[in-house]
């Protein structure tokens, strides 16, 4: 790689700099006509680079200040305007030689030497990067921070929980020199660690529980986010984190856990939406793993370059797809995730559960062996010929027959009694079916019959499928009705409904549901004691009496519905074999229909015009009723295992992870960014204006990775020091965290952020290092507490003359309230859960339907105090306690949170019942405490870490005594601010008192101390 | 004005006017929002908009866009001279054939313009004086959930601000009462054709997050967490926020930091709050004249009437941008009964809508738009009969009517093919529309921008003319 000696911190002789000064403005008024983009550049003019500089040196100041406005730079039409300031450097720019350099950020950093630093107060080569800066701008560092503070600072940073008062008073008597170290070393042990770190690295990886697209069912990437946990955890360095996530699958032999990694860009969302276009989704899906790698990894905006050549980096559009073919091989489809995870996914088994899939499987082959189709046909060939195709049934179904429908398209009576049937609403159209020829009817509709006069037996036998959900009429008649109750969502995207059968008064309805689109003989007979049995596929099924009904008068036996009536329809479905009998069938003769009858009716399907489908069942039929015993008992066995798999696949957890396709798709640059324009086509490379791969590898993810976290990249680590010192202190050095490119924002203080990088390189990428020096630094030590006239100075402090104090990120407030009032489940890793969230906030966006995700339902019990990480994250309506907080939507990778101070946060900490729970769980706490000022002071010790000033407690006091009176002369008040919230009253406590401290405790987790790191 | 008198002013203006201000906070940290520099561009025709989305793609064929000559084509194939190959969605673009599905609706002319309307919308016909319906409106997506977010927010992928976000973003707050953006979800009345819809729609994207849209639900909590716990009287919650400002206020003697300053000014706007919008929600004073107007319906909190009737409240108030969305607009099957029930629940209450506003004097700088992400097909989907079909979506040509604000009165504009699958004269784009009501608020598309990733966006992307047919 080429290596570019730094000029270090090129002042020029009028005291300003390129970077920091000139570049900024050149680059947002004058690059979008004169920087990289070849197919905008006007008038050959070349401002981004420099030899273009050179050559337009003398022109420059002449355009911007021209006295025709017309032919001023920039033009009117760019609604860019440059004020005297600006014009002012960049005339004495000029003035001074148009000193140019290579953006920063493109240049590998090189390791700066360490400032002297003056006097005792810096511990480490930060602290002297950070009062060289001082120095300069005449200012001093502020005193350290007091040793409570301080842990609690260190205890949110490090694992996002506060320390317990137990830990707070353990630090405090530590006289040791190394006490504060000690408790760093402690905090990057805890297994809350990795949580934290994972925290922030989940809005990177625009990581979710649901696809994001469209109709948002669930999806588990939950192994995915415990592994990044167990990473973190395990100070995994940060070149090896980099390489498992974007190309764990193609490492040699590569583990589960690579596997589980490589599951970081399949993070984005999937659409499989109905009538989405897969082609389409496809280059989305690419296009955002191109993009989010470039940001999570490089900061660059690449997504610029979709459509054209980037604006002001040195991005070309070619440049873009060649860096998307990278990601474009994934075995995966443009419309997929119908039912939990899309492909490629990977399954977790757990031991015993992979011990048995072995099994299984292996047991499987080998029956399937033993019934292919090969091996089947000359036998079940045989069969058919040797099977009469005349109807031959059981002599005794032909007795108490009334009338018989083959309902082949026709509503003809085939008994002999020319009873035929008619059709009043819908359209009766012939289909075949698994079963052979039924009639279909798409629409509602009525069929009427003739009056069968039953006496007290009678049976009613068809082929049935119920074709719609909706609730419908199956059949009527003088004293019966019988129909399809609503269907409802079953597992794997079924739906399914009841049969009811009313005879006479009585109401009785199968236990359990059918499933809709399923093809079931339903038997319904009364024998002569009154009772009325439901045989499905010729067994009686379970049955549930219900109130009686009354039934509407029916003249003659009838199917469906002439119109919609009391909330049922006509039918809808299809309809085989339809007979009426004035007996109660034996079970032996319904067996034959539903077994035996079924064969004729399928052969009677000539072999050419036989379906696929109904080949197949023909197949089992024969293996089930005929075939030779060996085949037989092999069938059984087959389909016995079958239904254990799938019992065991829908136990074992599934993650989604990258996996090459044998042969990658082709990738094109697409014109204006359009999945349908292919251009040029291209193959994988990185960046131009980045060094390249090296020659002797094989141009995959694997390439890219290793390129990243190659030690002279001039990006990843400065990228990633940045956001770990963004999290710790607030603000990155560089401010803009997501963009290094010329449009971002200069370092404030560079030398430090190279001397991190190059520090971070040379430890092998090791992040607790990483953590402990900044966290060890004088910098962080420092207190935040500041003069008016300091923040005045430097509001967004920039210059770290002390520590930042800012709100917690949304999972940190509520997790803290958690902490502090003993609620917190400590649990690591797992499924998400569902705490307690308003009704209807997912219901009144969602699709419902039968998809997953559409309902929310509530955690019971330890699931809902998990930490805020584990919140189901649905991305079209995510958590709305958190979003108010500032949590992302995660639809797209977030690098920087912003952070307001609205009064809907108010009302979630005052009003959530998450937090009216915590603050009663919190006085609960402190109830033992018989003192006031005591109990007030263990409270706020709690969540705060301090002991609280006099008058603070006078404060809490004085509001117990009041809120007291007041619940003690309102007992009902009392029980209902107890009833909020799962957890269990203490009963022991008076009623009275418990809510008035609950209301004292709100006030303490209201604090703004106690939702801010100080 | 400074932050500071800001604030005072608006605290003594009472407890309801501060309350209702504390949601316009919810914008801005430092007080009301103010407008950008250099806005707006030029002198506006609308101070307000109010959007009213039918999710799900209302059938241009069933409604505006009257085609008798379909009649003698009903159930022949769609003529692939028509067609041209068009991309179609995945639902039908494995039917074997296209039949041609005339509406099964009788049309009428309305209004001095003659603006076809079909039986389904009758109270549409009262208002064909005042609006403009444009029957060529295009988009360049062909499903719900791209069409949806290019509609809102000028981009079929994820990630843009939505209209609103811009609007506050460059105009500010109109008024220090409420929140510039506010967004309202209506249910669906037809039976099949439920579509989701996605917080995205009226997020900030990468605007600062004040800007996204803030969801007014129906109800007794038309804010989330509004209500205090049971058992919690005002006087109690006053005394807590007493205790919690006292003890916030001993911090920022220590730590000089303006936010703890700020948290104490936002939990004094929520506690005001409180009591403020469950007024603005609550309609039992309105008189019955307005129920007669929008329709029983408008009792009902949810309901689309009623969320047109809490529209016009909040532009009463001075809101600044009302995003409506109404679902159950897909009629991929049984058109003629779901349609019917949709325009049921919602035509007398829109058309109730632009009557009441100009019986207010309102209409005339309140822009009113009414329209889905696309159109629907004019072959059927599923199976045709004589009295049923469906329509699958159809993105080339759909209708919009807008209203109000500087917008013609009794107007219609474009032209369609005999299929109304093609347009003939005077194509209108998404971003055209975009770019239009941006004019009329003042602004002009080009120049109303926002630097992320070190690009200028703006919500026309780089599309986008004003339809200056349009334009009063």
């Amino acid at each position: 790689m080429k290596i570019q000696l730094l000029i270090a911190a090129a002042a020029v002789a009028s005291g300003q700099d390129f970077v920091r000064d000139v570049r900024p403005i050149l680059s947002d008024n004058c690059f979008a006509c004169h920087g990289p983009d070849d197919s905008k550049r006007m008038a050959g003019v070349r401002l981004d680079t420099s030899d273009g500089v050179k050559t337009a040196a003398s022109k420059i100041v002449a355009k911007l200040t021209h006295a025709n406005p017309n032919l001023r730079m920039p033009p009117a039409s760019t609604g860019r305007v440059l004020n005297a300031a600006q014009i002012d450097v960049l005339k004495r720019w000029v003035e001074g030689g148009t000193v140019f350099r290579t953006h920063w950020a493109y240049e590998t950093p090189v390791r700066p030497a360490v400032p002297v630093a003056r006097g005792r107060w810096a511990r480490n080569a930060i602290d002297n990067f950070v009062l060289a800066r001082l120095e300069q701008e005449k200012l001093a560092p502020s005193a350290e921070a007091d040793r409570i503070t301080l842990l609690r600072r260190l205890s949110l940073d490090l694992t996002g929980l506060p320390p317990t008062v137990a830990e707070v008073d353990a630090f405090l008597r530590d006289k040791s020199s190394n006490a504060y170290e000690k408790q760093v070393d402690r905090l990057l042990a805890s297994p809350h660690y990795g949580e934290k770190v994972a925290l922030h690295w989940l809005d990177l990886a625009r990581y979710a529980d649901t696809h994001g697209f469209h109709i948002d069912s669930h999806r588990d990437m939950w192994p995915w986010r415990d592994w990044v946990i167990r990473a973190f955890n395990t100070n995994m360095p940060f070149d090896r984190f980099t390489i498992e996530q974007l190309a764990g699958d193609l490492l040699p032999n590569a583990t589960v856990e690579q596997k589980i990694a490589s599951g970081f860009n399949r993070n984005h969302m999937i659409n499989y939406e109905g009538g989405a276009i897969p082609e389409e989704y496809l280059v989305e899906y690419v296009a955002d793993r191109a993009e989010t790698t470039s940001t999570v990894w490089m900061a660059m905006t690449i997504g610029c370059a979709r459509c054209h050549d980037h604006k002001y980096d040195p991005i070309k559009q070619r440049d873009y797809y060649r860096l998307f073919a990278f990601f474009n091989g994934v075995k995966e489809k443009g419309l997929d995730g119908r039912d939990g995870n899309a492909d490629p996914l990977l399954k977790l088994h757990t031991p015993e559960q992979k011990r048995r899939d072995d099994f299984l499987s292996m047991r499987i082959k080998g029956l399937e062996a033993q019934v292919a189709d090969a091996k089947v046909k000359p036998e079940l060939e045989k069969f058919e010929q040797e099977t009469p195709r005349v109807y031959a049934g059981l002599p005794g179904l032909k007795q108490g027959l009334l009338a018989q429908y083959e309902m082949d398209g026709t509503v003809t009576d085939h008994s002999g009694g020319y009873r035929h049937a008619t059709v009043r609403r819908g359209e009766a159209a012939m289909v075949l079916t698994a079963n052979g020829k039924a009639t279909t009817f798409t629409t509602p509709s009525h069929l009427t019959f003739f009056d069968p006069k039953w006496g007290n037996e009678f049976t009613i036998t068809a082929w049935l499928i119920q074709g719609h959900h909706e609730p419908q009429t199956i059949y009527r008649a003088p004293g019966l009705e019988v129909w399809w109750d609503e269907s409802q969502p079953l597992p794997h995207l079924r739906r399914g409904a009841h049969v009811h059968v009313a005879i006479d008064g009585a109401h009785i309805r199968t236990r359990d549901r059918l499933v809709q689109n399923e093809q079931y003989h339903l038997a319904i007979s009364r024998t002569r004691d009154g009772g009325a049995t439901i045989r499905v596929n010729a067994a009686a099924v379970p049955v549930v009496r219900e109130d009686a009904v009354k039934l509407r008068p029916a003249p003659q036996f009838e199917i469906g519905e002439s119109a919609d009536t009391e909330g049922r329809n006509g039918f809808r479905g299809r309809i085989a074999d339809l007979r009426l009998y004035s007996r109660a069938l034996a079970v032996e003769d319904v067996s034959y229909l539903a077994v035996h009858h079924r064969l004729t009716r399928m052969l009677d399907v000539p072999a050419k015009t036989r379906p696929r489908e109904l080949t197949a069942r023909l197949k089992e039929y024969f293996l089930e009723n005929a075939a030779p015993l060996e085949m037989k008992a092999a069938w059984g066995e087959l389909k016995r295992l079958r239904l254990e798999k799938a019992a065991l696949d829908d136990e074992i957890a599934n993650t989604m992870i990258m996996s090459e396709l044998d042969k990658p798709r082709d990738t094109f640059i697409l014109t204006r960014g359009d999945y349908r324009n292919h251009g040029e086509k291209v193959t994988a490379a990185t960046p131009g204006a980045l060094p390249p791969l090296p020659s002797d590898v094989n141009v995959d993810r694997l390439a890219l990775a290793r390129w990243l976290v190659d030690a002279k990249h001039p990006l990843t680590a400065r990228v990633a020091v940045n956001r770990f010192w963004q999290n710790s202190f607030g603000l990155g050095l560089v401010k803009s965290s997501e963009n290094f490119g010329t449009q971002g924002e200069p370092p404030s203080h560079p030398e430090l952020l190279d001397w991190l990088s190059t520090e971070f390189v040379a430890s092998k990428w090791d992040v607790k290092a990483l953590h402990k020096t900044m966290v060890m630094s004088a910098t962080y030590r420092q207190t935040s507490k500041a003069s008016a006239a300091l923040i005045e100075r430097d509001p967004e402090n920039r210059l770290l003359a002390r520590m930042s104090r800012f709100r917690l990120q949304a999972e940190l407030v509520r997790d803290n309230a958690l902490a502090a009032s003993g609620l917190l489940n400590a649990k690591i890793g797992g499924r998400s859960t569902y705490p307690y969230q308003p009704a209807g906030i997912w219901e009144e966006i969602a699709r419902g339907e039968i998809f997953s995700a559409q309902v929310y339902k509530e955690s019971a019990g330890e699931d809902l105090y998990r930490r805020g990480m584990y919140w189901f994250w649905k991305r079209t309506a995510p958590p709305a306690s958190l979003t108010t907080f500032d949590a992302p939507d995660r639809e797209k990778c977030v690098a920087r949170r912003s952070v307001t101070n609205t009064p809907l946060q108010a009302l979630v900490l005052m009003n959530d019942p998450a937090y009216v729970e915590a603050a009663r769980a919190l006085a609960t706490q402190v109830m033992n405490e018989k003192d006031p000022a005591k109990r007030a002071a263990t409270a706020f010790r709690r969540v705060t870490g301090r002991i609280p000033e006099a008058r603070e407690t006078a404060v809490l006091t004085a509001l117990a005594a009041k809120q007291l009176r007041r619940y003690q002369s309102d007992p009902a008040g009392a029980k209902a601010l107890l009833a909020v919230g799962a957890l269990k009253l203490d009963s022991r406590i008076p009623a009275a008192e418990l809510a008035a401290w609950t209301n004292v405790a709100s006030v303490i987790l209201n604090m703004d101390e106690a939702v801010t790191k100080e | 004005m400074s932050i500071y008198e800001t604030r005072r002013q608006l605290i003594g203006k009472g407890a309801k006017a501060v309350g209702l201000a504390a949601l316009a906070n919810l914008l801005e940290r430092d007080g009301a929002a103010a407008a950008m520099a250099g806005l707006p561009h030029h002198a506006p025709t609308a101070k307000r908009v109010i959007w009213l989305h039918q999710s799900g793609g209302p059938s241009q064929l069933d409604l505006f866009d009257y085609k008798p000559q379909l009649k003698k084509h009903h159930g022949t194939e769609l003529p692939g001279s028509v067609r041209m190959g068009q991309r179609i969605t995945g639902m039908t673009s494995g039917q074997a054939s296209f039949p041609v599905a005339s509406s099964i609706f009788k049309f009428e002319q309305a209004g001095e313009a003659g603006i076809w309307m079909s039986e389904v919308i009758p109270h549409h016909k009262k208002i064909a004086d005042e609006i403009t319906v444009i029957k060529t409106v295009h988009t360049d997506a062909i499903n719900h959930d791209p069409a949806i977010t290019f509609i809102q927010s000028g981009s079929q992928q994820p990630g843009r601000p939505s209209m609103g976000a811009w609007v506050s973003y460059g105009l500010g707050s109109e008024t220090r009462e409420l929140p510039a953006y506010v967004v309202l979800l209506s249910q669906q009345a037809s039976v099949n054709a439920d579509q989701p819809l996605f917080s995205r729609l009226w997020g900030s994207g990468f605007l600062p997050s004040r800007y996204q849209g803030v969801r007014l639900r129906g109800g007794k909590e038309p804010v989330l967490y509004l209500a205090d716990p049971p058992g919690v009287s005002r006087t109690d919650r006053r005394e807590m926020l007493d205790a919690v400002g006292a003890l916030n206020k001993m911090r920022e003697e220590a730590y000089h930091d303006p936010e703890i300053d700020t948290r104490v000014q936002q939990y004094e706007m929520a506690y005001k709050m409180q009591a403020s919008v469950p007024e603005l929600t609550d309609f039992s004073k309105e008189p019955e004249s307005t129920f007669a107007l929008y329709g029983d319906d408008a009792r009902k909190a949810g309901t689309y009437a009623a969320n047109c009737l809490l529209a016009r409240r909040l532009v009463e108030r001075g809101v600044r941008f009302v995003q409506l969305y109404h679902k159950g607009w897909d009629q991929h099957g049984n058109l003629p009964r779901d349609l019917a029930l949709q325009c049921k629940a919602s035509d007398q209450a829109a058309a109730a809508l632009v009557l009441d506003l100009k019986q207010r004097g309102m209409l005339k700088d309140t822009l009113v738009v009414w329209g889905g992400e696309f159109g629907r097909t004019v072959y059927c989907q599923g199976r045709l009969t004589e009295t049923d079909y469906g329509r699958d979506h159809h993105p080339r040509n759909f209708a919009m009517w807008m209203a109000g604000g500087g917008i013609k009165q009794g107007f219609q504009l474009g032209e369609t093919d005999d299929f109304s699958y093609n347009i003939t004269a005077d194509p209108v784009h998404i971003h055209d529309i975009q770019a239009t009501l941006l004019h009329c608020l003042g602004i002009d598309h080009t120049r109303l921008t926002y630097k992320f990733q070190g690009r200028w966006f703006r919500l026309t992307d780089v599309h986008g003319d004003v339809v200056k047919k349009v334009l009063a």
